[in-house]
């Protein structure tokens, strides 16, 4: 019952760098109206986080949230995924499952806008199942989690894309993810497999690390990217597909592992 | 034993919480949720949602992730350290299908599962029921609550009522996070099931539960503590919880903790929290780390001793980055979630505005005093419970107990066990061994465990005592929550 990971491959490490600095930036979600949100009095928050709350506060106001569910078996690293994103930070080892839905606001900067997303992090279990239910149809968009190195999860994605289709909104956008891509040796779903149920169903694909951190920020700017395409308008003309945006962003840095 | 007292320290008119006394009887359970929306005349959702869960049970579309592993059960009769524990606990089904072992995987000795089962139901045969079994200095404590067996194998100094208490607490675990309705349903449909299935993850809160339980004198009090703070802090949080939420319908409670330690306890009116549902809270709260990576999370929480029937729904979330108080407002809609969240920004917006954040912080990082620094040198520790509140303070454990607490809890565990012994309760009791004296007193408002020299003169340790109650008399606002506010 855990998900540590027994390799670290720093291969990956520089992956993320490269993918992260070139072409998508992440602003912190700032406490932007209140000036202390600790309670201690003579807190401020530092410089640069001011600053941000300075610029950024007209634009905010009309801007729409994006609700972003992440699905998937219980232990595929769903809320490590979302932390990573988040915070930066991988703790492993040091497994927990989730209760209930866990929610948490960021905002990210996609070609100098402002989106905020929404992101609802689910627990795995059953049990949990008809309370999660419930907020599938207010999703815009559902990232699907399999381990790459537990075969039932992935058995588990079709039952998991047919409760998606008995629930949430038929334009959802749905993201299928292999995450722990970094436990080389543990693996037992191929990327190719990955690949082919996503054509199967028609929808984007990705392999990502919550450990390493390989492709976690693309993951959830490429579904930021397609919910503001979606909401200026051009839904129907400009057919930005998830699935092209993420084979170009992916294709760039070559994957070594996954190759082999 | 003659004390000035009128009235005894922290006791209160009126209590949020439901005052027991420590054994009584378990199967106990109300149901108060169906009164709670039919007065509010809302279309329930329990029904709808055993349904939907039946649906999943039907036809399983999701396959089972338990993997079992055909290693030999005797295995761990040979682990040297699986044997030296001193407290096992199990938890199988009542036909022997292996749920829960505190230590080591269960399905490796599937057969002991089948020993305990079958002792259980030979005894059963005659319209009895097994309590315990003792051989030498280890007991073996049975629980029969249908649909499960529970038993604990332990060579502590607890006593059966103890262990017995216990194995309740973890029963109750397992009924908050499926309902005791459910539990009882799978059993009726497919007496072979096997629960894991359901009850991924909460092995986690079961440990945590049996650690907690151990060491943490409020379970063995049926009471919780307050986290100190004078009286006008307190109200001003209450207030902040009750005017945030009073536009939301059917919030039934409204809980502020902080290190396992009370803030502030809103309930609706005419509902009061039973202290065992409020421990199930403080251990779902302490074991979780999901609740700590996000802003807030809406979890379904069933109270077994509030209504094991169905669930409420939790708005759980901390306050804020640098005040670590937790927030749980309790509600029977499962839909209010974004009606919360807003009221959870209002509650914190009103305390950070009343400076309650920083009290808040300030008595988190106070270090309570202990009984030689506030002028009771002979007195080494006390634990005091107000039995109208079902609330008890205790000083900050000092030495020569700060290196081995499990001691001192030790004898807590068995003076409370003496005052409350079925077959011969004490009302007062002064014990002395070479390392340290005893006396605890049991009376209609209150109980007080107090530890002393051991050299003390009985009569200066009655007077030392008198001061005592004094003493928490003048601090009583400040160390107990004393009115019960309402929504």
């Amino acid at each position: 019952m855990t998900t540590e990971d027994s390799m670290d491959d720093d291969v990956f490490e520089s992956l993320e760098d490269t993918v992260a600095h070139s072409n998508l930036q992440v602003k912190q979600n700032a406490y932007r109206s209140t000036p202390s949100p600790t309670g201690y009095r003579d807190y401020k928050p530092p410089a640069e986080v001011l600053k941000l709350c300075e610029t950024d506060t007209i634009e905010e106001c009309n801007q729409t949230i994006h609700k972003t569910i992440l699905l998937g078996d219980s232990g595929v690293g769903k809320t490590s995924l979302l932390v990573k994103f988040d915070t930066g930070k991988f703790q492993p080892g040091n497994f927990s499952a989730t209760v209930g839905i866990g929610f948490t606001n960021k905002v990210v900067t996609i070609d100098n806008s402002r989106v905020k997303l929404q992101i609802w992090d689910t627990a795995g279990q059953e049990r949990f199942r008809s309370v999660t239910h419930a907020y599938y149809r207010d999703a815009h968009a559902l990232l699907l989690l399999y381990d790459v190195t537990n075969k039932t999860s992935f058995d588990n994605i079709r039952a998991w894309l047919g409760e998606i289709r008995e629930y949430a909104q038929d334009d959802v956008v749905i993201m299928l993810i292999g995450n722990k891509s970094d436990c080389g040796s543990d693996r037992v779903i191929r990327k190719e497999d990955g690949e082919r149920l996503a054509r199967e169903y028609n929808v984007a694909f990705m392999e990502t690390s919550a450990k390493s951190g390989l492709n976690v920020e693309l993951a959830f700017m490429a579904v930021a990217r397609e919910l503001k395409l979606r909401q200026s308008g051009n839904k129907d003309s400009n057919k930005f597909s998830v699935q092209d945006y993420v084979r170009e962003e992916t294709d760039k840095t070559p994957c070594p592992p996954c190759s082999t | 034993m003659a004390t000035n007292i009128e009235i005894e320290p922290g006791a209160a008119l009126e209590s949020a919480l439901v005052t027991t006394e420590s054994y009584e009887n378990f199967q106990e359970m109300s149901s108060s949720l169906e009164e709670i929306k039919n007065s509010n005349f809302i279309p329930s959702t329990t029904d709808e949602y055993l349904d939907n869960c039946n649906n999943l049970d039907n036809d399983i579309h999701l396959n089972c992730s338990i993997t079992s592993t055909n290693s030999k059960d005797e295995e761990y009769l040979q682990d040297e350290e699986w044997l030296s524990k001193s407290k096992h606990v199990f938890v199988l089904s009542s036909a022997g299908k292996p749920i829960y072992s505190r230590y080591g995987n269960e399905d490796r000795f599937a057969s002991y599962f089948g020993i305990m089962q079958a002792l259980v139901s030979f005894v059963q045969a005659d319209d009895d029921s097994i309590r315990s079994i003792h051989a030498g200095d280890t007991k073996f404590v049975f629980l029969f609550k249908e649909p499960l067996i529970l038993v604990a194998v332990s060579k502590t100094e607890e006593c059966t009522l103890q262990l017995t208490a216990q194995l309740n607490y973890v029963f109750n675990q397992i009924a908050s996070t499926l309902t005791l309705s459910r539990l009882v349903k799978i059993y009726e449909q497919r007496r072979n099931y096997d629960l894991r299935r359901l009850l991924t993850g909460v092995d986690r809160f079961i440990d945590n539960l049996l650690d907690f339980s151990e060491n943490e004198p409020a379970f063995t009090l049926s009471a919780v503590q307050c986290l100190p703070l004078t009286s006008s802090i307190r109200d001003a949080i209450s207030a902040a919880i009750i005017q945030s939420c009073s536009k939301i319908k059917n919030v039934v409670f409204g809980i502020l903790l902080a290190k396992n330690q009370l803030i502030t306890l809103v309930r609706m009116k005419k509902y009061y929290i039973h202290p065992h549902d409020l421990h199930l809270i403080f251990n779902l709260v302490q074991a979780s780390e999901s609740f700590k990576t996000v802003e807030s999370c809406w979890a379904p929480i069933c109270l077994p001793r509030f209504d094991s029937s169905g669930f409420l729904y939790g708005h759980v979330s901390y306050l804020a980055e640098d005040c670590q108080a937790c927030l749980i407002l309790l509600t029977v809609e499962g839909d209010a979630f974004s009606s919360l969240s807003e009221a959870k920004q209002r509650i914190v917006e009103r305390l950070r505005r009343g400076s309650c954040l920083e009290a808040i912080n300030e008595s988190l990082a106070s270090r309570e005093e202990s009984c030689m620094e506030v002028g009771f040198p002979e007195l080494r520790h006390y634990i005091y419970k107000s039995k109208s509140t079902a609330q008890f303070y205790q000083p900050h454990i000092s030495a020569p107990y700060s290196i081995n607490s499990r001691r001192l809890v030790n004898i807590y565990k068995q003076a409370h066990y003496k005052l409350h012994c079925p077959t011969r309760p004490l009302k007062l009791l002064f014990e002395r061994t070479p390392q340290d004296a005893i006396l605890a007193w049991d009376t209609r408002g209150f109980e007080l465990y107090a530890v002393l020299e051991p050299l003390i003169e009985t009569s200066s340790a009655i007077s030392t005592v008198g001061r005592l109650l004094n003493w928490i008399k003048k601090r009583e606002d400040k160390l107990f929550h004393l009115n019960a506010p309402t929504f």
